[in-house]
């Protein structure tokens, strides 16, 4: 057995897991955050995709006793403390998210690409989400999703004024 | 008093706990309600804006999406729970002779193997009941289960699977449709006819539209095999609690059919069965019936626990259903001005091992296969075949995405041919309002005219280089 301890969205966690164990069974199985999908195990969907140390990596293919010591960021760790992630806000807007099975690997690969780059462009998007399929949306909606959000984000007005027209109706 | 808060506020309880962020998101505005309809129902008029159309509107399970907060079968887990694996065969053709599953039973963790015969009917399909669960004793294609495994852990269950040993008695084979139709070809399903099912739509008299016509054009074309993709396997988990009641959890679209199959397979009377359908992760036509169900019940039924199992990406390719191969023959006569006088279409679907929903998918071809096209003679028949190959089934468009191919590739060719811009020969013939189809079925609201001439204005038809 391995000792693991990583820090999973702000909380240090440890387990006792055999060498074998991937971060992605570790997550999903030990500390039962389901929210990272199993999509094809052999690192070709993206499903699976975490940041660890801010970096888009796939779960699958991670050793758990690999990211001991890190930071893992999972999509449970998305949402801020009062309000969504603004990529999440707008995937949910934009009909970005169908089945939704790809959807917390495609936004944590979103939040990779705009950590490091606020004004993307298209092809930078493109890019970006290359190694995360998605069979319901065609793309074209999630790509125009990570601009607006690449444009709130950049633009925190626009993003208050955004929060303003969705929910303050009721 | 102290001055020790009484209750335990959000700050203390989320201190090192995991789900702190996204619990916090709970409390967030619920996303965007629906507009409101009006109570009284709203029969809208040709033109108007009704409330729906061109309106924005958001999904209402997005939120939780977005979170990863939607529990897919994978996402659960039940006390106890066991993991199963398939044995596949491996070999397109054969007789099963002998299974041995020994070494498998005898390795610790493993709590039950499950083989073809123990299976009470083994036989489901929505059209023919013409597959089996676990192939007992014909393997009709590579991807066939034929033996699975409950354990502990997948990785027991995956190396359980391995120790299982089939002896096999390789029969003939036959991969190609136009072969397996011929007299002499092997029988897949003896002694029926490789030949399964067939669908012919005939209007007027194409003879006499080929005698009349200027000119006679004949094309071939051919469209390969597709697979789903879900970007979630099939996964299902079935419990057989001690009271001879089974409870599934599976991603089935159609899960009144799945829970009639899984009664008919298990031999239960249909009150014994619950069938829970979850969220879909992508179903494509591809989940649309059962697959592993039966088996996870009774492998729940031997172990007593409930049972989880989840496809493997291989097992998605090579043992669920695929969108059908197609090969098709037009023969179209036109006038000189590229009107369409007579069409004769010929379609051969590749329908692997087993039917599923081929039947479904030949009729809605076969009566698409004219195109959307006014013509006064036509002939279609099609042909769904029987190969020893991964079977084929429901795919976004039953079979209608083949056919456009092909009579839209041959109507480029005609206008080429005849020197006619491929725009203007499709509004010489296209369906218009009350245009009846082929099979007689008189249209309305008809507006693809008006969708070629905008999209033609949209791209830029007239002016592109």
């Amino acid at each position: 057995m391995t000792d693991v301890t990583i820090t999973v969205n702000g909380s240090v966690r440890s387990a006792s897991v055999p060498p074998e164990t991937t971060l992605l069974k570790l997550l999903r199985d030990v500390f039962q955050l389901t929210g990272t999908k199993l999509g094809c195990d052999v690192g070709d969907c993206g499903a699976c995709t975490v940041l660890v140390d801010g970096m888009a990596v796939n779960a699958c293919l991670m050793l758990a006793a690999q990211a001991d010591g890190r930071q893992v960021l999972t999509i449970e760790g998305l949402a801020m403390k009062d309000r969504l992630h603004p990529l999440q806000k707008v995937f949910e807007e934009s009909g970005a998210l169908q089945c939704g099975f790809c959807g917390p690997g495609m936004l944590l690969s979103a939040k990779a690409l705009l950590d490091d780059n606020p004004d993307p462009s298209s092809h930078d998007i493109r890019d970006a989400l290359a190694g995360n399929l998605c069979r319901c949306t065609g793309y074209s909606k999630i790509v125009e999703a990570v601009q607006d959000a690449a444009r709130a984000m950049r633009d925190p007005r626009t993003e208050d004024t955004r929060q303003l027209e969705m929910h303050g109706h009721d | 008093m102290t001055d020790e808060p009484k209750t335990l506020t959000r700050e203390r309880i989320a201190v090192g706990d995991m789900w702190r962020y996204a619990d916090d998101a709970r409390s967030l505005p619920a996303a965007v309600p629906p507009k409101t309809l009006p109570s009284e129902p709203l029969v809208p008029q040709p033109g108007q804006q009704t409330l729906a159309v061109g309106q924005r509107v958001t999904r209402p399970d997005s939120r939780n999406h977005g979170l990863g907060r939607t529990k897919y079968i994978d996402d659960l887990a039940f006390p106890g729970m066991l993991f199963a694996k398939f044995k596949r065969a491996g070999i397109a053709s054969a007789r099963i002779m002998r299974i041995d599953t020994s070494a498998a039973e005898a390795m610790p963790g493993v709590m039950a193997v499950l083989t073809g015969n123990e299976i009470p009917v083994n036989s489901f399909g929505p059209t023919f009941q013409d597959q089996p669960v676990l192939a007992d004793p014909i393997v009709r294609h590579a991807g066939d289960g034929v033996a699975a495994v409950a354990a502990v852990t997948e990785q027991i269950a995956a190396e359980a699977v391995e120790k299982i040993t089939v002896d096999y008695e390789p029969l003939p084979a036959v991969f190609d449709p136009l072969e397996a139709m011929r007299d002499d070809a092997y029988k897949i399903h003896a002694p029926n006819s490789n030949i399964y099912a067939s669908k012919v739509v005939r209007r007027g008299d194409v003879d006499k539209g080929f005698a009349q016509s200027d000119q006679i054009f004949e094309g071939r074309f051919t469209t390969q095999m597709v697979e789903h993709v879900p970007l979630e396997p099939h996964a299902a988990i079935a419990e057989w609690d001690a009271n001879g009641r089974l409870t599934v959890w599976a991603t089935i679209g159609r899960i009144t059919l799945a829970r009639a199959d899984l009664a008919r397979t298990l031999k239960l009377p249909m009150n014994r069965v619950r069938l829970i359908g979850t969220f879909v992760g992508g179903n494509f036509g591809g989940k649309n019936e059962i697959s592993q169900e039966p088996a996870l019940a009774l492998l729940s039924k031997k172990a007593g626990r409930p049972v989880k199992g989840v496809f493997t990406r291989n097992d998605e390719f090579i043992s669920s259903t695929t969108r059908h191969p197609f090969i098709m023959e037009y023969k179209t006569g036109v006038t000189k001005d590229g009107r369409i006088l007579a069409r004769s279409v010929r379609l051969i679907l590749d329908g692997g091992a087993y039917c599923s929903w081929s039947a479904t998918t030949l009729g809605k071809a076969c009566i698409l296969a004219s195109g959307p096209y006014k013509i006064d003679n036509v002939h279609s028949e099609a042909h769904v075949i029987y190969t020893n190959k991964t079977m084929t089934g429901a795919m976004r468009g039953f079979g209608a995405p083949q056919v456009c191919f092909a009579y839209e590739s041959h109507m480029d060719d005609i206008a080429k041919a005849l020197g006619i811009d491929p725009l203007e020969i499709r509004l010489r013939n296209v369906f218009d309002e009350g245009t009846s189809s082929p099979t007689g079925q008189v249209l309305h609201s008809v507006v693809v005219r008006e969708s070629l001439r905008n999209a033609a204005d949209r791209f830029g038809w007239e002016t592109r280089s």
